[in-house]
């Protein structure tokens, strides 16, 4: 029941990564999501627990069972290429890992489907999310001893059953052992699988550690095949490119939830309001132009697949005006337009126009926009 | 049956823990490894007569390791 549910979900995710959807009818997004998951287990993900599971397990297991295959041969007297046997253990041991992952993450996505009944609860969790990658990037920096507490330990009886298990040689151990590295993910799993919870999505989450499975997979199989100490040597050389890269992804997660928050604390928010941007300053001196038809009480602002345009709107202050948000075959997740301070979110058509009451503002004062991912922002100035 | 505990300086991520409790399995005499990241230590119950403090920090360095005893 689990092995299907867990093949059907892989399948899906497959089709969801293989099948790259282009722009003009899939969520482009979503798909970036699956392509930095992909590209941060087959770059960080893999070479960060090389010394756990790939090291460990792997490596154990591939060397175990090469061991029983040399018995085998030996005594039956035949030419058996070690080589070739111990590949098909380690194959299945990465299939039954990625199998694992992928339930671990429609698991996740479950859960962070209720957590994020709101843009609000959303926004807390990117923002907590951040904060524990950020906290395992200071961590693997060595900065203070309290960041020890951001990586999570696994029950030792756990630890023990694990350890346990790999010493037996049936064809059933690599798929077990493989199945089980869920209770020992590194560090950069753990964001990951923080990410899948993140998600909200059964399909997205399950999608995610796919695609980040999957990614860690070459280098596991190359590792776990020569079994050689490459790996704690690879471990402490790319320790801190790991950490770099966490730290990035955890700085840009933290930014998507204060986005979302309508903080204007926001990298984005601030540095819009210190350095506008050529175009940001044509398109405020246009938005300026329309202020004529903002007096009259409609503003327009175009959702796109790339962002909001204009990126800033220019209102009058202490009068309440529409709002209307066009979009033209609009997939992307600007389509989730989300007004924090007014606690206004909406779904948007991809094709059509949806007006938003928004009441009086006090002059000087800003309304931040963004989509519900906290990734495309805009905002609204009140003069 | 003694219980010791030996600073281990260099641990990076909480499967080095498992790893070192792995000894467990290695060395005669031992009855639990109990290891931790979050503490940098590894505390060690074993039967003193089977098991010198030498041993287990040989043991400890060939995981690629430095004990310290406490």
């Amino acid at each position: 029941m689990i092995v299907t549910l867990g093949t059907v979900l892989v399948a899906i995710a497959l089709m969801l990564v293989v099948f790259q959807p282009n722009t003009q009818s899939a969520d482009s997004g979503t798909w970036g999501q699956l392509v930095v998951a992909f590209i941060t287990g087959i770059t960080t993900g893999g070479l960060s627990c090389l010394a756990v599971q790939g090291g460990l397990l792997a490596s154990s297991l591939a060397h175990q069972i090469e061991q029983d295959y040399v018995g085998q041969a030996a005594s039956k007297k035949q030419k058996i290429s070690v080589r070739t046997n111990s590949a098909f253990p380690i194959f299945l041991f990465l299939v039954a890992k990625l199998v694992a992952y992928t339930l671990l993450g429609a698991l996740l996505g479950w859960l962070g489907s209720y957590l994020t009944l709101s843009p609000m609860t959303r926004a807390m969790l990117l923002i907590a999310i951040g904060f524990f990658m950020i906290g395992n990037a200071l961590r693997m920096f060595n900065v203070h001893p309290i960041f020890r507490y951001f990586s999570v330990e696994p029950p030792k009886f756990i630890t023990r059953y694990i350890r346990r298990t790999a010493k037996g040689t049936d064809t059933a151990t690599p798929l077990f052992l493989g199945a089980l590295t869920v209770f020992i993910p590194c560090g950069v799993t753990q964001a990951m699988m923080a990410t899948a919870l993140g998600t909200g999505s059964i399909a997205m989450g399950a999608a995610l550690m796919f695609a980040f499975v999957l990614g860690t997979s070459p280098v596991f199989f190359i590792i776990a095949y020569l079994t050689t100490e490459l790996g704690s040597r690879l471990e402490k050389f790319f320790m801190r490119f790991v950490a770099v890269v966490l730290l990035i992804l955890g700085f840009l997660t933290l930014d998507g939830g204060l986005n979302l928050l309508g903080s204007p604390l926001s990298f984005q928010n601030m540095t819009r309001s210190w350095f506008p941007s050529q175009s940001e300053s044509t398109a405020a001196a246009e938005s300026s132009q329309l202020s004529a038809s903002a007096r009259e009480g409609e503003l327009t602002l175009n959702v796109e697949n790339g962002g909001y345009f204009p990126t800033t709107l220019k209102a009058p202050a202490d009068k309440s005006f529409t709002l209307n948000l066009v979009t033209d075959q609009t997939y992307s997740c600007a389509r989730d337009f989300v007004i924090p301070a007014l606690d206004y979110y909406e779904l948007l058509p991809d094709t059509g126009t949806v007006q938003v009451n928004i009441p009086a503002q006090a002059k000087g004062s800003t309304l931040f926009f963004t989509c519900s991912m906290g990734m495309y922002t805009g905002q609204i100035v009140f003069e | 049956m003694i219980k010791k505990t030996f600073k281990i300086p260099d641990m990076t991520c909480s499967n080095c823990a498992m790893k070192l409790e792995s000894l467990e399995d290695d060395l005669d005499g031992v009855k639990e490894i109990s290891a931790s990241y979050h503490r940098l230590e590894m505390v060690i119950e074993y039967d003193e007569s089977k098991l010198t403090d030498e041993q287990i920090i040989m043991a400890v360095k060939k995981k690629g390791y430095q004990a310290i005893p406490v």
